[in-house]
């Protein structure tokens, strides 16, 4: 728990077994406890059990409540005097019905006291997070989780092995997964090709990383203005909009590609890198998971802010967007990955323009010969997306949490 | 008179319903504002050409000539007359039916799993079930693990154990193309859906939990339908989306490993026929109307879908 955005409060607790201590309750940034009078370790925990962040913290009604709310707007309240109950807003009738009243503590303390026993209180209290499960339950989705995970992984594995192989060891019976003598010569081998090529291949590469970033920031743009007022102002046609973006969805990729080629060279933007730029602007999946992310965001926050005087756009800016970056980095996240994917075969056609993708995907055509040097570019063009997605994953599962379809 | 009353006061309800629409939407005219780019191009490049597609459907149209309209025609030749379709409908049904909801219930299941692991083996192991489908073209590894000669990895291994005496043309030869495409599909089914999964895992409130303890659910199946289903709806629906999805646009893989065209169109899905139509005979008219076919079915499975899971749980 970090020292800032934490407030306290010193008072007595009470819990359902009667027991009282006096010590002080410290809510913070992910979750709140409950620490004893002059010991380190906490007594009692609770870590916040939504993904959504921490909004804002007071110490409200009487002096031993602490109210913490979430970015959600649901509110959990810590109440020393009443046992220690824990209210969370989002459960219904939530003024009445605590939902945390008797906490494993309690429970363990009962039980030593029955045995006439004084109990050391250990940093956790709360070891086995589900109580009711059974041991070999757990035992066999571990053993299953190992075996499918070599099983997805051996594909991988197996691309990387391959790309590590000199020559020789391609025509081996029976071939090894991995080489007995690695080598990178491929990956050399592949920088040789592609220098060689009529295009060079930093231009292939600078297509991409043009492509992708244009792509990805129009999109961050365009499509988070039209998610945040989608989810946050009702307006006459929104729902609709959205109700069509979401069937959109569905209709990905080849299915559209004959009438958008249509619509494309109608728009004289056939092979042109407006052709893969434009179309990545409007892509429905960022615009769905941006706004179930701002739907999550307190309507307080965008009120309190008109109220002083910001505009529509101000609000977005200035209030909004600091406030969804994790949706943020989702966005870019998938955009890149599909811009990256793109080999845009079908709307470019002059080599100077094409991207990386497609350049690595001319080498694959190459045969027999280029075997270890195809394995090295599919070795490079599998691993970006998955670094990307490896080094973003907390914030990306974070989106995520919010993306359902409401039907 | 009873009914002219009752229907003239509905007329005075629907206007005064449409002006307050109007008034909301004077009201928040700057929320148009700020739709309008991203309306402009989602309408260009998605809703646009789906209409478009509609429309081309009946005619006949090749890019060179103006299109033609020929009414029904192209649905008629397409069921009737183009027995390459039917076995393309066949393989896309076969392939959607079988790695549509296996893939999905795939996804849940481990999304499930990985959910009960310590957060740091959490990282790891969505990263190692994502991989396959974050990067477009992994799968063509499968190239060099199902090669037709002795040097193909599964043909190796099956001949060091003496399964077979020969190798087999696995992604050659009509008779064992489906399963391998099957296999390969479901390896890249932990898709998008697949991440909202785990992340709807994280996101339930974990006092239902403790309230489902105190209330007896006793092992992490009743857990599982009682509590945590009921409350992932949305993601479900989600995932059964994103499923739908990759289940009927399935058309690289099949491209890519097994041929285009395929050996006895064994491999042919309804993309890979459009795709055919599409981009390689330029018959416009009739790639539309396999595009709308699709459309409609796609639509159809959501609803059914939404329609299954609103009972889940209850």
């Amino acid at each position: 728990m970090s020292e800032q955005n934490t407030v306290k409060s010193i008072g007595t607790m009470k819990t359902i077994s009667g027991r009282k201590y006096r010590g002080t309750l410290v809510a913070g940034e992910t979750g709140a406890a409950f620490y004893e009078k002059g010991k380190d370790a906490p007594l009692v925990e609770w870590k916040y059990t939504r993904l959504h962040r921490l909004d804002n913290i007071r110490r409200g009604g009487t002096s031993s409540q602490v109210t913490v709310i979430l970015k959600d707007d649901s509110r959990y309240i810590f109440d020393l005097d009443y046992g220690l109950k824990v209210y969370n807003q989002m459960d219904k009738n939530w003024a009445d019905k605590p939902v945390t009243t008797k906490t494993r503590g309690d429970e363990l303390h009962r039980l030593a006291e029955l045995r006439g026993e004084k109990i050391q209180v250990k940093k956790h209290l709360i070891t086995r997070r589900h109580p009711n499960r059974s041991i070999a339950g757990d035992i066999g989705i571990y053993l299953l989780l190992i075996l499918m995970g070599l099983a997805m992984a051996f594909p991988l594995i197996f691309q990387i092995g391959a790309s590590l192989k000199p020559l020789d060891e391609f025509f081996r019976f029976p071939p090894p997964v991995w080489p007995a003598h690695p080598t990178t010569d491929n990956f050399a081998d592949l920088f040789v090709t592609m220098g060689q090529s009529w295009v060079p291949f930093s231009r292939y590469l600078v297509n991409t990383i043009f492509i992708t970033f244009a792509g990805t920031f129009g999109h961050l743009i365009i499509a988070s203005m039209a998610a945040f007022v989608l989810a946050k102002y009702q307006f006459p046609g929104g729902r609709a909009f959205f109700a069509v973006v979401t069937t959109c969805l569905m209709f990905s990729g080849y299915v559209t590609g004959i009438p958008n080629y249509l619509i494309m060279s109608r728009l004289g933007m056939i092979d042109t890198y407006w052709a893969l730029i434009l179309p990545a602007f409007a892509a429905p999946i960022g615009l769905f998971l941006m706004k179930q992310f701002m739907e999550g965001l307190p309507t307080a926050l965008i009120e309190a802010a008109t109220i002083d005087g910001a505009s529509t756009f101000g609000v977005f800016w200035h209030i909004v967007m600091p406030n969804v970056k994790p949706a943020w980095l989702t966005m870019i996240i998938f955009s890149v990955q599909s811009l990256w994917n793109n080999s845009a075969a079908t709307v470019i056609y002059s080599e100077a323009k094409k991207t990386l993708v497609y350049a690595l995907g001319q080498i694959q055509a190459g045969g027999i010969a280029r075997t270890g040097q195809v394995a090295a570019a599919q070795v490079i063009i599998t691993a970006v997306p998955i670094i990307i997605f490896t080094l973003s994953e907390s914030r990306i599962l974070e989106t995520m949490a919010s993306s359902g379809i409401k039907d | 008179m009873q009914t002219q009353s009752f229907g003239s006061r509905y007329l005075t309800m629907r206007r005064e319903k449409m002006q307050h629409g109007i008034q909301l939407a004077k009201r928040n005219k700057v929320c148009y504002l700020f739709l309008a780019p991203y309306a402009i191009l989602f309408f260009t490049f998605f809703i646009l050409p789906i209409a478009t597609s509609i429309f081309y459907s009946f005619t006949y149209y090749n890019i060179l000539e103006p299109a033609r309209f020929i009414g029904f025609q192209n649905y008629i030749n397409l069921i009737l007359q183009d027995e390459v379709f039917l076995t393309s409908v066949k393989n896309t049904f076969v392939i959607a039916v079988i790695t549509g909801p296996v893939g999905y219930i795939l996804s849940f299941l481990f999304a499930w799993f990985i959910n009960e692991l310590p957060k740091w083996l959490r990282a790891i192991a969505v990263v190692v079930f994502y991989a396959p489908s974050i990067s477009a073209n992994a799968y063509t590894v499968f190239s060099i693990i199902f090669r037709g000669d002795a040097y193909g990895w599964f043909n190796a291994i099956l001949m060091e154990f003496g399964l077979i005496d020969a190798p087999k043309l696995w992604l050659l030869d009509p008779t064992y193309m489906m399963t391998i495409l099957i296999i390969i599909i479901l390896w890249m089914s932990m898709g998008t859906g697949f991440l909202s999964f785990v992340a709807g895992f994280q996101g339930i409130d974990k006092s239902m939990y403790e309230a489902g303890y105190v209330d007896g659910v006793r092992n992490r199946w009743q857990e599982l339908y009682h509590i945590t289903l009921p409350s992932m709806k949305p993601m479900l629906l989600f995932g059964a989306v994103m499923s739908i999805t990759s289940a009927f646009n399935v058309s690289d893989v099949p491209r890519i490993l097994c041929g285009y065209p395929s050996t006895d169109y064994a491999a042919r899905t309804v993309v890979t026929h459009l795709f055919d139509y599409g981009f390689s005979r330029f018959e416009m008219g009739y790639a539309s109307a396999i595009a709308t076919i699709l459309f409609l079915v796609m639509i159809l499975c959501k609803k059914a879908i939404a329609g299954l899971l609103g009972r889940v749980g209850t």
